[in-house]
């Protein structure tokens, strides 16, 4: 997983939400259907895919789907 | 008549089990455990089962039995004084015979009412609820009340965690096991604590329930039905404003002030909902007396938990009020004490 594409793939898959280029960049309380929940099965989705810690307190920093994606591929 | 509560017992079985542990054991990455704290932030629980052995160490009428012991013991009274047994449970260790009549044997009572409520987290105020009521017609003078609950059922040690989906993966963290049982009486008794008012509503009429749990038999026992399920929204949604309502109900009740309670009993979902539910309530001159981070949920026995950390620290004329909420067909319950007596 490199691009936001990829990300957003991922999303899609491993908590189901129907999101699309278009949520990549909206504020996270904008994407449909997203909370808390979904921010724990992305995580653990994550740092299984990518084999790398990813730092909640950075996480929850991030303001978008985009965000996130960044602190993946950067950890 | 007045009823008197003189005493609580509690117990847990096993050592606390944190976070880690739970993380180590399912083999779960450490940002699901960052995450747990932060959302849920129930630090530790309880399990009757051993996690190294998966063997069952307590039944429920083990850990029920234990918390009737200690709170006998604690009121100072014997077995034979006791002539009323309630029990609320959400998960007996058989649908017959009801735990609360295995209890009774076990602690040598016989003889008396016994009744078991098929509860879940208001169960213990429903107890209570009865007993106050049944001890107030005058017809028996010592009530035990116990609530007690058991994951053991539902904690599938051989499952991938990392497979389920995350409202179930919580739900695994949420609870924990144990028991606690209070001592009832019409007499004042040593600490003079008047239990003045209990107070059970369902209002669930048009509601989806909020938890489920199912139980299987003979012909059913393969059936592709889920053991449990928690819509966590619905949860998160309505438990803080049904709280607000139940202390709003008891307060008008009693004809109290919020600025009249000395201490609150909030609903013990998980250390982050019960900060949230405590401030919506606000009581802010009232001490807080919650023990969900220390114990983790342990559904039916939480409010004896709390009373018996209540207790000790009252001194004459102080005034509690507590609030239980159960969102599997939404019930909400509130109780109310004063120490009437030194």
């Amino acid at each position: 997983m490199t691009t936001i594409d990829d990300f957003l793939v991922l999303v899609r898959h491993e908590i189901g939400l129907p999101v699309g280029p278009e949520h990549a960049d909206v504020p996270l309380d904008q994407v449909p259907g997203w909370d808390s929940m979904h921010l724990l099965a992305l995580l653990t989705a994550l740092e299984r895919q990518t084999g790398r810690s990813i730092s909640l307190p950075d996480v929850l920093e991030a303001e978008s789907l985009h965000e996130i994606h960044e602190l993946a591929v950067q950890s | 008549m007045s009823v008197y509560l003189h005493s609580a017992g509690t117990v847990l079985p096993g050592p606390p089990i944190d976070i880690a542990s739970l993380a180590e054991k399912f083999d779960l990455p450490s940002v699901w455990g960052q995450w747990v704290e932060s959302f849920i932030d129930n630090p530790y629980r309880h399990y009757s089962v051993d996690l190294d052995s998966g063997k069952l160490r307590f039944s429920l009428a083990d850990l029920a039995t234990t918390a009737g012991e200690r709170a006998l013991a604690a009121a100072g009274a014997a077995p034979a004084d006791v002539d009323l047994l309630v029990m609320g449970t959400s998960s007996p260790d058989m649908l017959m015979p009801a735990t609360v009549n295995v209890v009774a044997d076990r602690l040598g009572i016989d003889d008396v009412a016994t009744y078991q409520l098929q509860s879940g987290c208001t169960g213990a105020v429903q107890a209570l609820d009865v007993a106050r009521r049944l001890l107030g017609s005058g017809e028996h003078r010592t009530a035990l009340v116990i609530g007690a609950d058991s994951c053991a059922k539902h904690l599938d040690l051989s499952v991938d965690v990392r497979s389920l989906p995350p409202d179930q993966q919580v739900n695994g963290v949420l609870f924990g096991d144990g028991a606690g049982a209070a001592v009832l009486g019409v007499e004042r008794g040593a600490h003079g604590v008047e239990l003045l008012r209990t107070r059970v509503r369902c209002v669930g009429r048009g509601r989806e329930p909020g938890q489920t749990l199912n139980w299987f038999g003979g012909a059913d026992r393969h059936a592709d039905r889920p053991a449990a399920v928690e819509d966590y929204k619905a949860v998160q949604d309505a438990v803080p404003p049904l709280a607000v309502q139940t202390l709003d109900e008891m307060l008008d009740a009693l004809n109290w002030d919020r600025g009249e309670v000395d201490y609150v009993l909030p609903p013990q979902l998980s250390g982050r909902m019960t900060d949230e539910i405590h401030a919506r309530l606000d009581v802010p001159d009232a001490q807080e007396v919650s023990c969900v981070r220390e114990t983790g949920n342990t559904g039916n026995a939480l409010p004896f938990f709390q009373l018996e950390r209540l207790l000790p620290r009252m001194i004459a004329g102080d005034r509690a009020v507590g609030v239980a909420i159960e969102s599997s067909k939404w019930i909400k319950a509130g109780y109310a004490l004063e120490k009437v007596d030194a």
